[in-house]
């Protein structure tokens, strides 16, 4: 639920969704799910001249296991709360896997 | 017998023995054996048991053979076909059944749509079927809608229509079914109809007659008409002319066999009325009397009653096919309905009003279509779910939404911060811009559960069944806490599958990779880890340590949240016990973490102290903060002894070293420092400004003994002589230099500005073109403040050459750059009493 949690924070910022296909797409970060899906709203495929079929799209939905990254406005990323959350997830696995 | 020596056991059948047949007789010939079989203990004698009389039913089961009756028997045994030709028919009658059943309890107005569009079985047309999709129901009053009632073009037809049902069938037809059925009441059992040869005979007329109409073309000028107010579409579809133009002779036949096949359903049919009236009515040969009665009470289904009349006072014959006689609808009682002479019954009477007074009867006729036909969307799912059937599934939602949600009661604790930590955190320290971050799932199902709350406490004061609805809140509450206490098994293995199925939900995605960890390999691990956190000093343990310092401040601001309220009075022994254990628990989690910190571990030979290592990682300046906040006073002053005591060896301060040439830090250097003095030196700093003149002065006599020329050659190590010579001074301004402490801190001074001034001159970060230099002439203000005129001059002539160079360069460069750098150069001249201005 980490990732979930963190994507959260991202909603209503803008993001750039890099595909498994290469796509790049920024757009703002509209809502996410539990399983990544992304919804991303005024997008701009970032190599338009590449995916003149993308042009007309405003918004997307992605489905989260086509993802491969997700390029994060870094001021809107609190790093410190990030890894107190990142081992508070570490000790919740570490509890469920016993 | 025996004749030329063959005995009994021969083929009496063949030719010269004139004896029947005797299949058994073989078996015969071995009585001496004893076993063998008789034909009496063989046959069941299940023949026996045919009816031989009762082949009243041979025509609904083998199909019409009214036709073939004439001819012989012949050859064909194509039953086949005969049941294909009624296969439509059996098929409606099947989805029909399976349809009809649950609401058949309830659901009253259903029935005269159903069964009337299903009365044509032979019309196997799509519109016959209208009602199997739920694409073909339509709202029933659009007719009401449209202008055909308005304009008078239809009424020529009513009239026509009312000359024809109401004057020709109706009246010749009316008493002799009643008569009939009285007859057959009386004659047969109520519960098992038989009919006798006249009436299938009459039947199987009316059929053939129907099927001879059905082939004609006819203009059918009473498909649209107003008179027949269709209920539903199905019907006027399934309406069409050759009803109306069967020869009016077969009148009294046809309803003859109508009648009685009608009966024994109509007993079982539901019905709007009272049950004693149905049995009332079918006694009474002449029903007229009753009738109107009937529809007074019900004059909200007077234009159902209408439409099913519009259509049945045809002399609707029985449609071929076997199933028809049966599914025909139970409403006898509409033949008299024209009779009554002040309600309009019958649509023909709409015809002999006025404008006003039709249009107001088309519009309230209009709404209670409109309202019977909502009623009959609504009831016509009624009672298919037991109240059971309701919770159960309710239940099965709740148990979703707990297992997906968790319990709602959890959500803001410590159950959906563990779950959702960042974003909670994070949303809270933006300000909040959602109180609630999950919102719509949480209020979901808290409104939910609330709501279910507050219907029951409506109806404790409305009704009786608040016991169902307490026992759903309990159930409810059940449900949560098994889900809540439920171990969570990943994986389920239905009997009978081939293998396990794992199922998710919100929370717990469906794992791909299920790892399991062997306690015996975590039990080998560990005791190794272990031991090397205690006795290597590497990188790898640093960072270790570092994470358990973490774990350990985590458990401390969780147990921080925890807090009882303080015991609301002395008596309060609970509340005491609660503070009591919480602080010991407190006090442990502050050992451990003191342990953890290793401040007082002795340091390896070529290693620096283990706290101090811990300062050269980000992440451990960072906790420091944190750290401060969960230690005791004396604590913080045992660390920030050890740092100061350890300056020199400080990676940002040995490391960073400034020399006059431009050298610059890399990159990664210079953000260790940042951070250093973000998270270390702030922290130190708001401490040390707690921190007494003896204090004080013991800590820069520490420093004094340290390599002063390294420390005071970094920037981390100046902003710590800086820190220290200014906490001094304010300490001074605050209390007055009259304390006898301040004895002690002008000999620490005098002795540390002594070991500190040769080093003064090269403190400066590169060449005068650095700009950045700001911290060092703080720490030349902060030792010009506190120090006498003979240090004064001293420090002047140490750093007169860097004074006198920056003031030069400044003039060179733009005017906001040049005089920034000179007010960086008056913080120290001013120091001493001097300004800037003075050397232009």
């Amino acid at each position: 639920m980490l990732f979930f949690s963190f994507f959260k924070t991202l909603i209503d910022h803008e993001v750039t969704v890099e595909l498994k296909n290469d796509i790049r797409i920024r757009g703002v970060l509209k809502s996410v799910d539990q399983y990544l899906n992304i919804k991303l709203d005024n997008i701009q495929v970032v190599d338009e001249l590449k995916y003149p079929h993308l042009s007309a799209v405003k918004n997307v939905f992605i489905r989260g296991s086509v993802v491969r990254y997700v390029h994060l406005p870094s001021q809107s990323v609190d790093i410190d709360l990030l890894e107190d959350a990142t081992r508070r997830e570490a000790a919740n696995q570490a509890v469920k896997a016993k | 017998m025996s004749f030329f020596g063959f005995n009994n056991g021969h083929n009496t059948a063949a030719t010269g023995f004139s004896q029947a047949h005797n299949p058994f007789q073989g078996l015969s010939g071995r009585d001496d054996d004893g076993d063998a079989l008789e034909f009496e203990d063989t046959y069941d004698g299940l023949g026996d048991q045919l009816e031989e009389t009762k082949d009243a039913y041979n025509d609904d089961t083998f199909g019409d053979t009214s036709d073939i009756a004439a001819a012989p028997v012949g050859k064909d045994f194509d039953f086949f076909s005969q049941t294909a030709k009624v296969q439509n028919a059996i098929e409606e009658e099947h989805y029909l059944f399976n349809r009809q059943q649950p609401p058949a309890r309830s659901a009253q107005p259903a029935q005269p749509v159903q069964q009337m569009s299903y009365g044509q079985p032979s019309l196997q047309s799509a519109a016959s079927y209208g009602y199997t999709s739920q694409g073909h129901y339509r709202t029933g009053y659009e007719k009401y809608s449209n202008d055909k009632y308005n304009n008078n073009e239809p009424v020529p037809e009513l009239q026509v229509d009312a000359s024809l049902w109401g004057v020709a069938p109706k009246k010749p037809a009316q008493p002799a079914p009643q008569v009939s059925q009285q007859a057959a009441q009386s004659s047969s059992a109520p519960s098992r109809k038989i009919l006798s040869l006249e009436e299938v005979e009459a039947q199987m007329k009316a059929q053939a007659q129907a099927k001879a109409a059905q082939a004609t073309p006819s203009p059918a000028p009473h498909a649209q008409g107003p008179s027949q107010i269709p209920y539903d579409p199905a019907i006027q579809f399934a309406q069409p002319a050759q009803q109306q133009f069967v020869p009016p002779v077969d009148h009294t036949r046809q309803a003859l066999p109508i009648h009685v096949l009608q009966r024994p359903q109509s007993t079982q049919a539901p019905s709007p009325q009272p049950p004693v009236q149905p049995a009332a009515h079918q006694r009474q040969p002449s029903s007229t009397s009753v009738q109107p009665t009937q529809i007074l009470q019900n004059p909200n289904r007077l234009s159902g009653d209408a439409a099913r009349m519009g259509m049945q006072q045809h002399p609707t014959p029985p449609v071929p096919g076997p199933s028809a006689p049966p599914t025909q609808p139970a409403h006898r009682q509409q033949g008299s309905f024209g009779r009554q002479p002040n309600i309009i019954t019958h649509p023909s009477q709409v015809s002999q009003l006025t404008e006003e007074q039709r249009a107001a009867y088309m519009e309230q006729e209009a709404k209670r279509a409109k309202r019977n036909h909502k009623i009959y969307l609504m009831s016509r799912d009624n009672g298919v779910m037991t109240p059971q059937d309701k919770s159960f599934v309710t239940r099965i939602q709740l148990q979703q939404l707990v297992a997906a949600t968790g319990n709602p009661n959890e959500h803001g604790t410590d159950e959906s911060l563990t779950e959702d930590f960042y974003y909670q955190v994070h949303s809270s320290l933006q300000g909040g811009q959602r109180q609630h971050p999950n919102q719509p799932l949480n209020n979901f199902a808290q409104t939910y559960l609330f709501q279910t709350g507050n219907r029951s406490g409506h109806m404790r004061r409305h009704r009786g069944p608040e016991n169902h609805m307490q026992r759903m809140e309990q159930q409810v509450q059940r449900a949560v806490e098994a889900a809540k206490n439920k171990p969570k098994n990943k994986q389920l293995v239905i009997e009978g599958s081939l293998g396990k199925i794992s199922f998710s939900n919100a929370k717990t995605p469906k794992p791909l990779l299920n790892i399991k960890r062997t306690e015996s390999t975590d039990d080998a691990n560990r005791p190794s880890s272990a031991h090397k956190v205690v006795s290597a000093g590497d990188r790898k343990s640093d960072l270790r340590t570092i994470e358990r310092i973490y774990t350990i401040l985590m458990k401390m601001e969780d147990h921080d949240r925890v807090l009882p309220p303080p015991p609301t009075s002395d008596t309060d022994v609970e509340g005491h016990q609660r503070g009591m254990r919480w602080s010991n628990e407190a006090q442990a989690l502050n050992q451990d973490l003191w342990s953890a910190l290793r401040v007082y571990d002795e340091p390896q030979p070529g290693h620096p102290h283990p706290f101090v290592a811990l300062l050269s990682y980000n992440k451990g300046m960072k906790a420091m903060n944190r750290i401060f906040r969960h230690l005791s006073q004396e604590q913080r002053t045992t660390i920030l002894t050890l740092v100061i005591v350890n300056l020199d060896k400080l990676d940002v301060v040995v490391n960073a070293q400034v020399t006059s040439a431009a050298v610059q830090l890399t990159a990664a250097m210079r953000e260790n420092i940042h951070i250093f003095s973000n998270a270390v030196m702030n922290t130190l700093f708001n401490f040390l400004n707690e921190l007494d003149l003896d204090i004080v002065a013991g800590l820069l006599s520490i420093l004094s003994k340290q390599r002063l020329d390294i420390i005071a050659k970094s920037r981390i190590g100046a902003s710590m002589i800086t820190m220290i010579l200014s906490r001094a001074e304010i300490i001074k301004v605050n209390v007055g230099n009259t304390h006898p402490s301040w004895q002690a801190w002008d000999m620490c001074h005098t002795d540390f500005f002594d070991r500190l001034e040769p080093t003064l001159p090269y403190m400066f970060p590169g060449s005068v073109n650095t700009a950045d230099d700001i911290y060092v002439w703080q720490l030349l203000a902060a030792l010009g403040i506190g120090a006498s005129p003979e240090q004064q001059q001293r420090l002047v002539l140490a750093v007169k050459d860097r004074v006198m160079d920056t003031v030069a360069l400044s003039k060179t460069l733009p005017a906001d750059m040049g005089a920034q750098r000179l007010q960086n150069v008056n913080l120290f001249m001013r120091s001493i009493g001097l300004d800037v201005e003075l050397l232009q």
